[in-house]
């Protein structure tokens, strides 16, 4: 695993620099559910193909952002920081 | 050109000329064995002489299995040889041959089929099968590699016309080129031309005309040419072993290992040479006809008095020429269809064709071209088979790669010099000249590796590194191992030190011949990094310290006597001692005395510490933290978990309210980078006005402790300290010894005490003022074990010794933490679902009823079996008995029961208590 990162911040920088925060999934509300906390919490969907996923840039800028990755060939369409939407 | 080095050789000195290799060195020196075969122990001789085989590979000062034929030598180098005992020339384990009937292919999987035969016959096998051994101990070891990371716009791999003409035009064009070449020299295989006539002085940009001349001229020329570009940066005797996700190319150049991200990666690796299979093909004497050329034309050796050239032209080719000018006698050219097979023992006699024995003692193979596109192959190229060329050519490259010259089957130098040219102005961006479309093509023709059927007795190598023969494939396939890829793994040809060089082309022959089909149809076995052999101590590094974090009073500490612990990268104090063959046990008892009737101190400043401010400060600590802190008055503090959505306890601490928007956290000592991250990340996207800072580096801390904690803080602060002025669980901002502090008055060890934090350039004055304002009440220092014990008097727990991966608030112990009535928090829902079943197991206080102490991790037990485990146990001077916690059923958990906990071999009485050992309504740390 050596590929580039772009931080929304600080550029391409090696992934080393980062943190991986799993796929963005939307939290359950309060009163939702035992079924749904606990698929929430416990089921992971593994997907191959692109995905929205939590990055944190530690060894750089310390900020959370979101990166769009394909799982199987690892490339990054996008990363951008939760509030730019998109 | 005359000697001026001296290399040894097996101790002996050697003279060498300055631009020797050790192979040719030796050489001409008179040595003609370089090896012993890994299996057979047959004599080896150069076959290659391009770094290429596995026959020349030999210890040099103390480093095993270097390529003798690549390595420049250096005056006072020590060369010894490898694998052959008592010498190379007279090999005793030589006799494994007599024995090869005994070893067919997949002999291993076949004779020790069970684990006591492996176990007997595994020290021999190791003593007699192999490579070079690692001599001496670890502090014998060279020097360790160092790693550098580099940058450039355009990587070109190969330094061959094909590569100089592409490093030129991308420099040219203006971007930063990096130019890696595994030879001493770069130009290729120009370099080893007897004459270039061409005309190529209008393909390269160069201040000079470059026409016509010898091929070492020629290659010197272009080569200065490309050095005047100051862009150009050019890696001399490296070797790019793989292409690794992200576009970084791994190179290895001497003691250093290169991770380089290229924009544009040209490869111009060209073609190598891989021998003819038939009998004996290994004998010492049997060449490469690109190892003779290199050997005559820049070594200037003679190989042999008579050669037999074994060639599809008549005449032998260029590589007759050469022979002929350095004064080798050509007995014969000989078409491969009539090899039958090499005769001599150490080294050739002889060569038997169809019709004749030809006497000679060197025997030339012009063997098949193998364009080298591993590294095009790793960027997801694929290599497709071409019949016109005979070889795999790499097709369908990504975008970011290109490749140019022989390894694309064109084997023309002009072709190699434009198609460079066009890669490099593309890999930089500029548009291509005119000229650069001229369709310049001489296409690759390289002969079959196989002729004719070969007789099953005698040896026909595929793979000089594993030592397997056409018969070993053959049989291999009978047996079912018929797909290239199983045929690999079950024979290990093409996995050893060549990485498949030699040997992957025959290997197709051969499957491609047994099943009538084309070799395209076979396919090739897949190319992964490394392409060449890496020494571990290349991928593994400088030796590098872990980093060490000492607290700002780390030397009074240190002076003081104290015996260290690791906490995470901190280093604590685990407790004081002037005598270091003190039991420790006495020493902790008397710093915990100290807490308990004087006072003590503890220096806390590698507590985790985060400044929380903004205006939702509240809103996110109610969010991430279980209890609730938006109603936490300014001047108080709170006990704060964290859970995660499961519910389980990530992480514990204290946070005190500064300010309506400001609050301070402290966090356990190895989890600050993760609570800082957490509180980000609930943070981030929310639009809550938050900032988390970590301070923990910025603050040290003291925890004054004990019944004259507050005579003597009093001594040095005017803060009042007074029972209902700064109440348990209070904190303020103040000054304490003209120093501004933050005091929290907490009671983790359970008597009155403050924990101060302060700037931490104070540490060393403030540690010295409590201790010297606390001389008069015997105040003593304790360390980490000391209050481990208090605490645990106190029943308080430590997250991650107390707790584990599936430790919620409910069993813990900890319920009210958990304020169920907010509307949200991280781990609700996981709270509320421990809450509404019953528990599996509880986290319970228990005391020993007799004399034993057990360790922390004993078992408790059930009818024998265990069913529970001590987290924590210490002998309680309060109770005059150890005490401890403890992890058990649920159905066991009732206090006044009693338990079993497994002592080495007996069982220990210990009773189950429901409330803390020590002060059980914590009257002594409100006082």
């Amino acid at each position: 695993m050596s590929f580039l990162l772009k931080c929304p911040n600080c550029g391409d920088r090696s992934v080393y620099e980062f943190r991986f925060g799993g796929k963005l999934k939307p939290r359950p509300a309060a009163d939702a559910t035992e079924g749904e906390w606990l698929r929430y919490s416990y089921e992971h969907e593994n997907a191959a193909g692109p995905q929205r996923e939590w990055w944190y840039h530690r060894l750089g800028c310390r900020q959370w952002f979101f990166a769009v990755r394909d799982t199987c060939a690892n490339s990054v369409e996008a990363t951008f920081f939760p509030e730019e939407g998109a | 050109m005359t000697d001026s080095a001296r290399i040894f050789f097996n101790d002996e000195p050697i003279p060498a000329r300055p631009d020797d290799t050790v192979a040719s060195a030796l050489f001409r020196h008179g040595r003609r064995i370089f090896g012993r075969s890994f299996k057979y122990h047959r004599p080896r001789g150069l076959l290659c002489a391009a770094g290429r085989c596995p026959n020349c590979l030999v210890n040099v000062d103390g480093v095993p299995n270097v390529r003798a034929c690549t390595t420049p030598v250096r005056d006072g180098m020590k060369v010894a040889h490898q694998n052959a005992w008592p010498s190379l020339d007279f090999d005793l384990m030589a006799s494994t041959q007599l024995l090869g009937w005994a070893m067919p292919v997949g002999f291993y999987y076949k004779t020790f089929t069970r684990r006591w035969m492996w176990k007997l016959a595994e020290p021999l096998i190791r003593r007699v099968a192999g490579l070079g051994v690692i001599q001496g101990t670890p502090a014998d070891a060279p020097p360790s590699y160092e790693h550098l990371h580099q940058r450039a716009d355009v990587a070109v791999v190969g330094g061959g016309p094909a590569g100089l003409a592409a490093a030129a035009a991308a420099a040219g064009a203006g971007a930063q080129v990096v130019l890696i070449d595994d030879q001493t020299k770069l130009g290729g295989h120009l370099r080893f031309l007897r004459r270039i006539d061409e005309e190529i002085s209008d393909l390269i940009d160069s201040k000079e005309a470059i026409k016509g001349g010898r091929g070492n001229e020629v290659a010197g020329r272009l080569e200065a040419a490309v050095r005047e570009f100051p862009n150009v940066k050019v890696l001399n005797q490296a070797t790019a072993f793989g292409l690794y996700e992200g576009r970084l190319l791994g190179i290895l150049q001497d003691r250093r290992l290169i991770h380089l991200r290229a924009g544009k990666l040209i490869v111009a690796t060209g073609t190598y040479e891989v021998p003819l299979v038939f009998e004996n093909n290994d004998l010492p004497g049997v060449m490469l006809s690109s190892a003779v050329q290199r050997l005559i034309n820049v070594h200037e050796l003679k190989l042999g008095d008579a050669a037999a050239v074994v060639s599809h032209e008549e005449d032998g080719g260029a590589v007759a020429e050469d022979l002929r000018a350095s004064g080798v006698r050509i007995a014969a050219v000989v078409p491969p269809s009539d090899v039958r097979r090499v005769k001599g023992r150490r080294r050739v006699r002889s060569l038997l064709t169809r019709r004749a024995e030809i006497a000679c003692d060197l025997v030339v193979v012009r063997g098949p071209r193998v364009p080298d596109a591993a590294l095009l192959s790793q960027a997801g190229a694929k290599l497709v088979w071409d019949d016109e060329a005979g070889a795999f050519l790499p097709a369908s490259l990504p975008d970011f790669a290109a490749a140019a010259g022989r390894v694309t089957g064109d084997t023309s130098l002009r072709g190699a010099l434009i198609r460079g040219r066009c890669a490099g102005l593309e890999a930089a961006g500029a548009p291509r000249g005119p000229a650069d479309d001229e369709p310049f093509r001489e296409p690759l023709r390289s002969p079959a590796p196989l002729h004719h059927p070969l007789s099953r007795e005698g040896k026909a190598f595929v793979c000089y590194c594993e030592d397997q023969t056409v018969r070993d494939l053959e049989d291999a396939m009978v047996e079912g191992f018929e797909e290239i890829e199983t045929l690999k793994r079950y024979t290990t040809a093409t996995m050893g030190p060549c990485q498949g060089k030699m040997c992957q082309l025959p290997s197709i022959g051969i499957c491609a011949r047994r099943k009538d089909v084309a070799p395209g149809a076979v396919g090739t076995t897949t190319s992964r990094p490394p392409v060449a052999p890496v020494p571990l101590g290349a991928l593994a590094g400088p030796h590098l310290h872990h980093p060490v974090k000492r607290t700002p009073m780390h030397e009074l500490h240190e002076r003081f006597g104290c015996v260290w612990t690791d906490m995470g990268e901190w280093k604590r104090p685990l407790y004081y001692t002037k005598d270091k063959n003190a039991p420790m046990r006495a020493c902790v008892e008397a710093e915990y005395r100290a807490v308990r009737e004087r006072a003590g101190m503890i220096d806390l400043s590698t507590l985790g510490k985060l400044d929380v401010a903004g205006t939702d400060a509240p809103k996110l600590l109610d969010k991430v933290y279980t209890n609730r802190f938006s109603d936490l008055k300014v001047g108080r503090a709170r006990y704060a978990v964290i859970c995660d959505e499961a519910g389980v306890i990530l992480d514990d601490g204290t946070i005190s309210r500064a300010a309506p928007d400001r609050y301070f956290i402290t966090t356990t000592t190895g989890n600050i980078e993760f609570v800082q991250q957490w509180l980000e990340w609930w943070a981030a996207g929310t639009g809550m006005c938050v900032h988390v800072t970590n301070v923990t580096g910025g603050f040290a801390a003291v925890n004054v402790a004990g019944p004259k904690a507050r005579d003597l803080l009093r001594k040095v602060t005017k803060v009042d300290l007074g029972p209902k002025a700064f109440p348990y669980m209070g904190c303020t901002e103040g000054e304490v010894a003209g120093v501004p502090c933050f005091l929290m008055r907490l009671g983790f060890v359970g008597e009155t005490g403050w924990e101060v934090h302060f700037p931490a350039e104070y540490g060393e004055y403030l540690w010295d003022t409590f201790l010297e304002a606390g001389r008069e009440f015997d105040v003593w220092p304790f360390g980490v074990e000391a209050q481990r014990l208090l605490r645990l008097e106190k029943r308080h727990v430590i997250v991650g010794v107390d707790t584990d991966a599936t430790s919620t608030p409910i069993g813990a112990d900890l319920a009210w933490v958990a304020k169920m009535d907010k509307d949200d928090f991280i781990g609700k829902a996981g709270i509320a679902r421990a809450r509404g079943r019953p528990a599996r197991e509880r986290l319970v206080g228990f005391v020993l009823q007799d004399e034993s102490i057990p360790e922390d991790g004993s078992a408790i037990a059930r009818d024998g079996k265990p069913v529970g485990r001590i987290t924590s146990v210490r002998f309680s001077p309060a109770h005059g008995k150890a005490v401890g916690l403890a992890w058990v059923p649920a159905d066991m958990a009732d206090p006044g029961r009693e338990i079993d906990i497994h002592l080495s071999g007996r069982f220990a009485r210990a009773k189950i208590v429901a409330d803390p050992f020590y002060d059980p309504k914590g009257e002594r740390q409100k006082r």
